[in-house]
This record gives structure tokens, sequence and C-alpha cells, in this order.
């Protein structure tokens, strides 16, 4: 086999194992990376990424429900477990990959979006602080100054547990102004994150990545001023 | 009006006999916090002692006219008495409701202690409706609430493990959800001894953004169907979130009444299901009551009625930090739009 045919053998096995919560085929496909020296970040973007791109069309087709994006998930991170500490800096190119907390508010333990939100920046390269659900408002503050992380991601699925977002943008803001802070969860709105002075606000998995590095980006024109 | 009592106006429509104008009540919790306030019981009070507990629900009841008082407001009581313990957030400013801090790792580790209606806040919610049958049980209707099987089993064991062990294990989450529905059949008849009207089972994690629908059918509606043959009537299944998809497989749970919320497109349920049962549902219980303008609400409450609801329910509980003004333009709304027959109940 030629080292292209090989990569898209493992590319598409990486995928499919995704796609059909393979875990043993993604494990053996992500070892087989590292063992033939293919690019390892390829893999992650164009296999494991990929397939959970599929996952996530099946969802809103209402083909997959949660059970089924959860244990797609469970099997990407095996390969993701495997073939991170891997990734070369260089592969990562100029594109802006940072540090993210993550959690959801006070009160609130509704999580199954907030997991699959931190799944999503796990597989496009950050690294991701989980705080975990029921966070206390001021975990938040300390979380983000200990680690210097650029965003702050925060999750509420309750119309009141959504209120103590504006407090913790207010917080963060108070002691460190250069932080992104993006929001989400059912009740959230664009227009709820702009009236709490978040940075950021990401409907579902699809654009909640997407929409980061685009907050970072402005980030850095804001401080490059 | 006819002089038709707060809880015969429910009863009679439970029953499906008819009525003077449609009651105003709810399967779940509609504590609200100017009733709270005005009798000085903190929020996180009103789930401790079988007195704040009746004291609470009762004041919400007589403040905005409500038809039936319902009890308890959390979802923790069970588990908690399993000895999962619970957070109140006593010190905590605003309204947050119980959780439960630590659930057990996987489903062939949950014990279920015999005596379990002894612990914890078990007795208080005992106390709270013998307190209700005692002060309001000749006037008013009494209710309280179960989860459904799946959902309380996702309070014992988290919600995401379980939903994936029902792929890959599933005989352990078989065996715990069998368990559970032993259980919820023996509870539900339980409380009905002690003086509730009606229990509503409320199986919130099974609607279609979490589980599919061919999920429902195999592994819920056989363990829902198993606890309404053996309930008494009024038998109320609820769900919430979406449940286009599933509102058939509902309707053939054995339930006589079907409750959904705001996410459920109610004149296609209603013409999907039929008239020979009832449909309840389905107001936004936080916007309405704490954000909506005046014209919102009796375009809204109209809204469910002409869809074909046969009681105007919030879609899950209300969220108790109401507008006294709205609250009440809610309940006025439903007494006064639902003075006409519904698809299933006719009037006097
Ligand atoms: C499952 C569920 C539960 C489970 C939670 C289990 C768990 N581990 O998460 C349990 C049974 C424990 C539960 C409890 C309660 N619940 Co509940 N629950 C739900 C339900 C049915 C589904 C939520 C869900 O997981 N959806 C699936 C995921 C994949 O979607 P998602 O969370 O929306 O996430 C997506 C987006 O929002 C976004 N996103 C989410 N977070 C973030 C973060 C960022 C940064 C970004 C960018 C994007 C993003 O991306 C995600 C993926 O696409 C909803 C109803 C509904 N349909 O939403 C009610 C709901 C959220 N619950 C509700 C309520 C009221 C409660 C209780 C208070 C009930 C009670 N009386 O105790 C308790 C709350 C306890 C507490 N203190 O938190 C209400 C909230 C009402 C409101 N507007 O305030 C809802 C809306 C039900 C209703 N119809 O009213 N619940």
């Amino acid at each position: 086999m030629g080292k292209e045919e090989l990569r898209e053998e493992l590319l598409k096995q990486l995928h499919e194992g995704v796609v059909e919560f393979e875990e043993d085929q993604v494990k053996e496909a992500a070892q087989r990376v590292l063992d033939e020296g293919l690019n390892v970040y390829d893999a992650v973007m164009n296999g494991l990424a990929a397939g959970m791109q599929e996952v996530g069309e099946l969802y809103d087709q209402h083909e997959y429900f949660v059970p089924e994006l959860l244990m797609a998930a469970d099997a990407l991170y095996v390969g993701l477990d495997i073939l991170r500490p891997h990734i070369k800096m260089e592969d990562l190119g100029d594109k802006p990959k940072g540090q993210v907390v993550i959690g959801t508010v006070q009160g609130d333990v509704h999580d199954i979006g907030k997991n699959i939100i931190k799944m999503m920046f796990d597989v496009a390269g950050f690294t991701v602080h989980d705080l975990g659900r029921d966070v206390p408002l001021e975990k938040f503050v300390e979380e983000q100054l200990n680690t210097d992380s650029e965003i702050v991601a925060l999750s509420a699925m309750m119309t009141t547990t959504m209120m103590g977002m504006e407090k913790v943008i207010k917080m963060i803001k108070e002691k460190n102004p250069n932080v992104a802070i993006m929001l989400g969860g059912a009740p959230v709105t664009s227009d709820t994150a702009d009236l709490f002075g978040a940075d950021g606000y990401a409907e579902s998995a699809g654009n909640a990545v997407q929409e980061a590095i685009k907050m970072i980006g402005r980030l850095r024109e804001m401080q490059a001023k | 009006m006819t002089d038709m009592t707060s809880r015969e106006r429910v009863l009679k429509l439970f029953a499906r006999e008819p009525v003077d104008t449609m009651p105003c009540f709810s399967g779940q919790g509609m504590v609200t916090v100017p009733a709270i306030d005005s009798v000085g019981i903190p929020f996180p009070q009103i789930h401790l002692t079988a007195e704040n507990m009746a004291e609470s629900a009762i004041k919400s009841m007589e403040m905005f006219d409500f038809d039936a008082a319902v009890v308890p407001y959390d979802m923790c009581t069970i588990p908690e008495a399993f000895g999962l313990g619970v957070s109140i957030y006593e010190n905590a400013e605003g309204i947050l409701f119980p959780t439960i801090p630590k659930k057990w790792p996987s489903p062939d580790e949950v014990v279920i202690p015999e005596d379990y209606l002894e612990r914890a806040r078990m007795p208080v919610v005992d106390g709270a409706i013998k307190l209700l049958k005692e002060k309001i049980g000749t006037t008013h209707a009494i209710g309280t609430w179960i989860l459904g099987p799946f959902t309380l089993a996702g309070q014992l064991v988290e919600l995401d493990v379980l939903m994936k062990m029902a792929y890959k294990e599933k005989a352990k989450v078989e065996a715990l959800l069998d368990k559970i529905v032993d259980l919820t059949i023996d509870l539900g008849r339980h409380y009905r001894e002690i003086g509730a009207d009606f229990v509503s089972l409320r199986e919130m994690g099974t609607g279609a953004d979490l589980i599919s629908p061919k999920m429902f059918k195999k592994l819920i509606q056989p363990r829902l169907r198993k606890i309404f043959e053996a309930w008494d009537s009024p038998k109320i299944l609820h769900i919430c979130g979406s449940t286009d998809l599933i509102i058939e497989l509902m309707n053939d749970c054995g339930a006589e009444v079907i409750s959904v919320d705001h996410k459920n497109t109610l004149s296609e349920s209603r013409s999907k299901i039929g008239n020979d049962i009832l449909l309840f549902g389905d107001y936004d219980g936080f916007n309405l009551p704490s954000k909506a303008s005046g014209e919102e609400i009796q375009e809204a409450i109209k809204k469910c009625i002409d869809s074909g609801v046969d009681a105007v329910w919030p879609g899950c509980d209300i969220w108790p930090d109401v507008k006294s003004e709205n609250m009440q333009a809610i309940n006025n709304a439903i007494k006064e739009f639902g003075r006409v027959s519904t698809p299933a109940v006719g009037r006097l």
C-alpha cells in the first residue's frame, strides 16, 4: 500500500470508527497512524473530526440522538488520547489555538450540552479546563487567572442560572479585560449574550469553535491596537 | 358560574365529565415567590419541612386562584432518601432548585433502602400531602408527581452514562429501570392513599431532544405501560422538550392524560392522537409568568386552547419568581377562554 493509500485507509477507519462508535477500530487506526509516521494533525482533523462532523449532521437530521452523540464522543476521545500528545506545533500552523475554561454555572446541573461543546474544543486542538457543572461563579474567575486561558465558555440551561453568567462576565472583565467570554445553552440567545457583555455566542456545537476562533482573532486585533 | 368547587372542577375534568370552566392547575411545581414572600418563608426552606411545603403550596394557590396545590418542588426527594444527599443552596441568593451532589457510577451499584419512605425528606412530602388534605382537601385538588423511571434513574446514575449503557449494557439499565418501576407503582399508590387526588408521572429525560423514538419505544414505553396499568385514574404522563416525534408513542402508554411543553406542535398532536384522550399543555412556565406582557399572555393562553388542550398547563414547573400581575392574568385568561368545551371535555 502506498503512503497516500494508507493515509486514506486510516482516515476512513478513524472517521467510520467515530460515526459507528467503534472504539477498538479507532484505537487501532490511531496507533497505526503513529507507527507509520503519518501526519498526526491530519489524522485528527480529517479522520476523527470529520467523523464527528458527520455525527453532527446525523444528529441534526434526527438520525442520531444524544446517546449516539455521546458514544461517538467516546470513540473520538479514544483516538484523541492516543494522537494528541504527538501533534507537532508546526502542524497547527498559524491557526490561533488556545486554552478554554468551560463549565455550567452554579445552580445548574445540565451538562450534556456543555460536554458536547467541550469535545468540540478538544478536537479542534484547544487545551480545555473543564470545571464541570454547578460551578460557583468565582471559580471561573480563579481558573481563568490560574491558567491564563484566552476563552471562558459558560453554559446554562435554565433562565435563572443564565442570570449568573452576567455576574461571571463582570467579575472576569474586572480582573482581566482581555478574556473572551462565550455563552451557550438553550435559554441563551445572541441578544442575551450581547446584553450581558459577552464576546461570543453559539447556538450549537456546530459553530462553537469557529465562533471561538473568531473571538480570539478580534481580541488579538484589539490588543495590537 | 356554578357552585362547583375547585376540587370538583379538577376531578370532573379528569373524569371527562362536563365542567363549568377550565380549571387552573398543573402537575408540576407551581410555588411562587410572591406567595412565599408574603408568609416569610425563604425559597430553600420550602423544601425542608412539611409545614413550609404545604403552606407555600396553599399560599401560592390562594394568591392566584389555582384550583389545586402541588407538592413537592424538587426532583431530589427520592434519590436523597436512597442516600445520595442533596444540595439545597441555603445561602445562595435567587432561586436555586435542590440538586443531587454525587450519583452512583453505574446502575448495578444503586442501592434502594427498603425503608426509604422513612428517610431524608420522604416524610416531609408525606406530611405536606397530609396537611394539604387536612387544610384544603374538601375544596381544592391535591397533586403530586414522581419522575418517570428513566428520568429518576438519571438522578441516581448520570443521565449520560445511562444513555450510553442503554446501548452497550442494556441489561444493567433495564434491571435498574425495572426496580424503579416497581417502586413507582407502590409510591404512586401510597401518595393517593395519603390524600393526593392525582399523581403526574414526569418522564422528562426521554423526549426526542435526548433519546430516539426507537429507544423510547423499546426501553421506556413498556415500563410506562406497566406503571399506568397498576395505577388508578387519573393517569398522567408528562414529557417536556421535543415530543412531536413521540406523541403517538406517548398516547400508547396507557395514560389518560398527556402533558407536553411548548416545544410540541399542539394542534398536530391533537389530530394525531384524536379527541378521546385528555391533552394538557403547554405555555412557557418561565416567560409567560415572569416576562410577558398582558397581550402576550392573552394570546398564548388562547393559542393553547385553540390548539385543542383540555387544560392549559405550564410545560414544566412554573418558574417561581413570577410577576403577580402576570400569574393572575394567566389564570384569569384560562378561566375566561376556558368556558367553551374542549375536545375531550364538555361544559355545563
Ligand atoms: C435532560 C434535562 C434534565 C436532566 C439533566 C441531566 C444532565 N446531566 O444534564 C435533569 C433530569 C437532571 C434535569 C433537571 C432539571 N431540569 Co431539566 N431539562 C433537561 C432537558 C429535557 C434536556 C437538556 C439537554 O440535555 N439537551 C440536549 C443537549 C445536547 O442540548 P443543549 O443542552 O441545549 O446543548 C446544546 C446547545 O444549547 C449548545 N450549548 C450548550 N451549552 C453551551 C455552552 C457554550 C459555551 C456554547 C457555545 C454552546 C452551548 O450546544 C449544545 C450542543 O448543540 C431540557 C429540555 C430541553 N429540551 O432543553 C430540560 C430543561 C433544561 N430543564 C428544566 C428544568 C426547570 C429543570 C429542573 C429545575 C426541574 C426541577 N424542578 O428540579 C431541574 C434542574 C436541576 C438543576 N438545578 O439544574 C427547564 C429549564 C426551564 C428554564 N428555561 O429555566 C427545561 C428547559 C425543561 C422545560 N421544558 O422547561 N433536566
